[in-house]
């Protein structure tokens, strides 16, 4: 009676930012639990691999090459998907740029095309996705989006603030569209990863750098994009049916503290 | 090890050879939550919260349900605000058990009073029972949990520790410190495998001070996004991740269940 809550059976996903790391985790998170998915990312190549992946695992799958920047793409992606499966209930908007567009440049030095980018992928794509996919959700009496966030928008960071604005967007815009659109039966949440490694490490020193930094966790140690899956199949499923507007942070105990500092050390500039 | 023990699929959620201990069973979420665990495939005890013969008729009747699919466990009669009855109690439900790798406090009593009107003594078992037996229970449970390098545990909570609810200020006191209290102790045992974690309901279709539950009734309701309180059934598959192993990364959290209520402006 619980754990058939957990089950997707036939339910469509789509998954942006589906080509790598945590994306392609929860895209087969998902299709695990019984989800067809739609997998979307700008690189063809990555997409289509993890498309061969869903279907490895007994599901039907589709690779859409999409960018979130563009509104056209992304109402293509949701076409597409409802065109291939006739229904579109999970909409998991992953896509995100993290360290790039002015990272770890001087405030001043961080020009309004680096601004503008930051917000454009991180947070204008998930309002594009939600809007576009809510729809179709109205239509076919209901649904589930989830968001993903990140850690950086609770706190300050000073390595790039464009993004932990953008992402903070993204957690005030999960509450926002729960409570417009809870009365149409679709839910909005979102997760809030914290310091997770996309994939295993090449090489030793690699392993050693992720260790290294691991130490400054509670949990002693950073996540793996792996473990974000379970969680994509709580928040898609009706295990989390009285869920909606809340944000589900998994950081290995970081944010849950705070007399000092936890994760990297921050550089402070001084004038 | 990276990237060992990955758990993506359905067996993620499989709970098979754990061993859990649920205290306060008789509460709405407690019961489900046990429920859920045993349906899992754990192996789960039940204690009640307080000495009161209604609370331990309910956790006797829970215990039975469990043994119908699952192992039959003595059922305990506990009155968790003492420390001691709480460490012996775990205590033997340990030698019992073999072990204990899941808790979970569900204790939860309501008092709807103005704070002039709330005395000393009432103010004291509100958070005695609500606060106190969940600092009682995790003090016993955790070491036991870091000896042997895995652990998770659950605290039940209430929304209403994140807010002000007029005529609740003891019961909202206790539960913002049930919150808390499971930050600060994240921050002592994750170096031993072990997750501490809060689960905060909101209305739920039994929740003292609701009133009625027809939404056409009750002023309350129409507050909540979702125009209904929850089902206890709705809380208790959250447990259920936050006990399993692909959890191990969710620690020192408090999770709403509370249809949109919190988002409400």
């Amino acid at each position: 009676m619980y754990r058939e809550k957990l089950e997707l059976k036939d339910r469509v996903a789509i998954v942006t930012g589906a080509g790598r790391g945590l994306g392609k985790q929860m895209s087969l998170a998902l299709a695990k639990a019984g989800a067809h998915v739609v997998a979307a990312a700008r690189s063809q190549d990555q997409i289509e691999a993890t498309a061969r992946e869903v279907e490895a695992l007994g599901q039907r799958a589709l690779a859409q090459p999409t960018d979130v920047r563009d509104p056209a793409s992304v109402d293509r992606l949701i076409q597409r998907c409802v065109q291939e499966f006739g229904r579109l209930d999970i909409m998991l908007s992953n896509a995100g740029i993290g360290d790039g567009l002015g990272a770890g440049k001087e405030l001043w030095d961080v020009s309004d095309d680096e601004w503008h980018d930051t917000l454009e992928v991180n947070l204008s794509g998930t309002f594009y996705c939600a809007r576009t996919a809510a729809q179709h959700m109205v239509q076919q009496g209901g649904g589930v989006i989830i968001n993903v966030a990140s850690g950086t928008a609770l706190r300050g960071y000073a390595a790039s603030f464009a993004y932990a604005a953008a992402k903070a967007g993204v957690i005030s815009l999960t509450k926002s569209l729960a409570v417009m659109l809870v009365g149409r039966n679709i839910r909005v949440n979102c997760i809030i990863p914290g310091f997770v490694v996309q994939s295993p490490p090449a090489d030793q020193q690699a392993a050693d750098f992720i260790r290294q930094r691991g130490r400054f966790m509670p949990v002693q140690r950073l996540g793996e994009a792996w473990e974000l899956g379970a969680l994509a199949v709580f928040l898609a499923s009706d295990a989390s049916s009285y869920i909606t507007g809340q944000g589900f942070v998994i950081d290995g105990g970081g944010l849950a503290g705070g007399y000092a500092p936890v994760g990297f050390a921050p550089e402070v500039h001084m004038a | 090890m990276m990237w060992e023990n990955v758990k993506l699929g359905p067996e993620a959620f499989d709970l098979s050879g754990k061993r859990a201990l649920v205290v306060g069973a008789a509460s709405s979420a407690g019961r489900a939550i046990a429920l859920a665990l045993s349906e899992a495939g754990a192996d789960v005890t039940v204690t009640s919260a307080t000495p009161e013969a209604g609370e331990a008729l309910a956790v006797k009747r829970l215990a039975e349900q469990i043994a119908e699919t699952g192992r039959r466990r003595e059922p305990q009669a506990l009155d968790a605000s003492s420390g001691t009855a709480v460490q012996d109690m775990v205590r033997q439900v340990v030698k019992d058990m073999g072990g204990l790798d899941i808790l979970v406090t569900a204790p939860d009593l309501f008092l709807g009073k103005e704070a002039e009107k709330t005395d000393d003594v009432e103010w004291g078992r509100i958070l005695n029972v609500n606060l106190s037996s969940v600092f009682y229970a995790c003090r016993a449970a955790g070491p036991e949990m870091v000896k042997q390098g895995w652990g998770r545990i659950i605290n039940v909570a209430s929304a209403m520790g994140d807010r002000g609810l007029a005529n609740g200020v003891a019961y909202c006191a206790a539960k913002a410190g049930v919150m808390n209290l499971t930050r600060a102790l994240a921050q002592e045992w994750g170096a031993h495998g072990v997750t501490v974690n809060c689960i905060a309901p909101a209305w739920l279709e039994d929740s003292p001070g609701l009133g009625d539950p027809d939404p056409q009734a009750n002023r309350l309701i129409r507050f909540i996004p979702m125009r209904r309180p929850g089902n206890a059934d709705e809380v208790a598959p959250l447990a259920l991740y936050l006990a399993s192993e692909a959890s191990g990364y969710v620690m020192g959290q408090t999770f709403f269940v509370d249809g949109g209520l919190l988002c409400h402006l």
